[in-house]
């Protein structure tokens, strides 16, 4: 039985892990683009990707999951998703994806913001043009800055994957509570705990290492 | 830091490791469960909602297992009191203390009978499949489905029947979430408890267009209780009391379930 559940804890882990993996690689370039919108100084565009990210933040992730999934066949009789397996797990990932940088967004807003002026100003008198200004005197500034609230933010992520399994994407959580309804055991949604765990730990040792990485700068 | 974070990380293992040993080895109820609900004077009742077996009108939660449920403490002279909890955490919930009785249209499945003491069956119910209106012509028989798309519940007695019939089927949480797979498009039928399905689908629903057609198996509701639990003798006598003197039919008649009623002998 103890195999069997392992077995079935690490299928569930696996997918838990490839959200995880996705939704980062998606939301931190993505999150960069909605900073940027967020700090236009071109007003409408500002206005639309403030009230974007306000939306995005002020509702639960879960609605957002199942109104993505189920929204466009209930409203608009048109489901965008097909029916097979793949078609939950896009849905999940553009969900995942547009909150988590929303998110990220404001994060990297607030590090941009906190840069003084007289770094932008240095890189002009050297003659550097806006852009280069920007990715080699601030950014990398920025990415120091960032590091704490954003493994804040990452580390969420990592429980947040279990909420995917309300549009039936079978991620680590729904393996554990399976063993509940067919076999009424129950230690298995407790095991859960220990991978979860165990992944958040290796994870703030690469944070802390990464942070240790750019503490040059001081 | 390093050394600190993984004293932290082993300490709540230790804790998880803890919690799960006190969960799976605490297994009988200790002394005599219907002393231990008298005592403390109400029978905490375990239920969603579930029309017509428990739902809401005003404040009062009323229906056919409402009812009984009510009639039932009464005769244990005790107070009634109804807790909609989450369906999944149901054995969790009786293990935990903090409901005592399961009384919700509860299929007896395998599962069901390991997890929990359970009553004679006092209900029948199928299991039957929910379509679009536009695909019902067609759907005779149960092999008449095969092509279909399935969402079922999770270890439902609807994903049983899936498994069963060799249909192509999608677990989903809840028979809820089945239904609105069907109605958003993501899978072409669901399959559900007839009782359910007759008030959840059709005029007067969110769902107009879902109508319900062939029934799959049929299965039987219980009631649950904590392991060992000797409120299940209590119960079983109060089914046949109730019976034997027609208000169980009577009950039944006000909200349409008598046809499915087990005779209790």
């Amino acid at each position: 039985m103890f195999q069997e559940v392992l077995l079935r804890l690490c299928d569930g882990f696996l997918k838990t892990i490839e959200l995880f993996l996705l939704t980062l690689a998606g939301a931190i370039p993505l999150g960069l683009i909605v900073a940027f919108g967020s700090m236009s100084k071109f007003k409408p565009l500002k206005i639309i990707v403030r009230f974007i990210v306000w939306i995005v933040r002020g509702t639960p992730l879960m609605l957002q999951l199942i109104v993505i999934y189920y929204g466009p066949g209930l409203l608009f009789h048109q489901n965008i998703w097909g029916m097979g397996t793949s078609g939950r797990f896009t849905a999940v990932m553009v969900a995942f994806i547009i909150n988590y940088s929303c998110y990220f967004s404001e994060i990297y807003r607030g590090g941009i913001e906190s840069i003084s002026k007289g770094q932008y100003e240095a890189g002009q008198v050297l003659g550097l043009t806006k852009r280069q200004v920007f990715f080699k005197i601030v950014l990398l500034q920025v990415i120091k800055r960032i590091v704490p609230p954003m493994g804040n933010e990452i580390i969420t992520l990592v429980k947040d994957t279990s909420l995917a399994r309300v549009i039936a994407v079978y991620e680590l959580i729904w393996a554990g509570q399976t063993f509940i309804k067919s076999d009424g055991i129950i230690w298995p949604l407790f095991m859960t705990g220990i991978f979860y765990l165990l992944f958040s730990g290796l994870l703030t040792v690469l944070l802390a290492k990464f942070e240790k990485k750019l503490s040059y700068f001081n | 830091m390093k050394t600190s974070s993984k004293i932290l990380i082993c300490a709540l293992v230790l804790v998880l490791c803890a919690a799960f040993a006190f969960a799976g080895g605490k297994k009988e109820a200790s002394s005599s469960d219907k002393a231990y609900v008298a005592g403390k004077g109400t029978l905490v009742v375990g239920i969603t909602d579930f029309e017509p077996m428990d739902y809401k009108e005003g404040n009062e939660w009323i229906g056919f297992d409402a009812d009984m449920a009510k009639a039932f403490a009464k005769e244990l002279g005790v107070k009634c009191e109804f807790i909609e909890i989450d369906w999944d955490s149901k054995s969790m919930e009786l293990e935990n203390k903090t409901i005592d009785c399961v009384w919700n249209g509860m299929t007896l499945t395998d599962g069901v009978k390991k997890a929990m003491a359970t009553s004679n069956a006092y209900c029948n119910n199928a299991q039957i499949i929910v379509v679009n209106k536009a695909k019902a012509g067609a759907l005779k028989t149960a092999a008449d489905a095969k092509a279909l798309k399935f969402a079922v519940e999770a270890g439902s007695a609807g994903e049983a029947a899936a498994k069963d019939n060799g249909y192509n089927a999608i677990a989903v949480e809840t028979q809820a979430a089945a239904v609105m797979e069907v109605a958003a498009g993501t899978s072409e039928a669901c399959i559900i408890d007839s009782l359910m399905a007759a008030a959840m689908v059709g005029p007067g629903t969110s769902y107009p267009d879902l109508t319900y057609t062939v029934a799959l198996t049929e299965e039987e509701y219980g009631v649950g209780f904590r392991k060992g639990s000797d409120l299940v003798a209590a119960i079983n006598d109060f089914f046949k009391k109730a019976y034997a003197d027609g208000s169980m039919m009577k009950t039944a008649e006000k909200y349409g379930t008598q046809a499915s009623i087990i005779p209790q002998k």
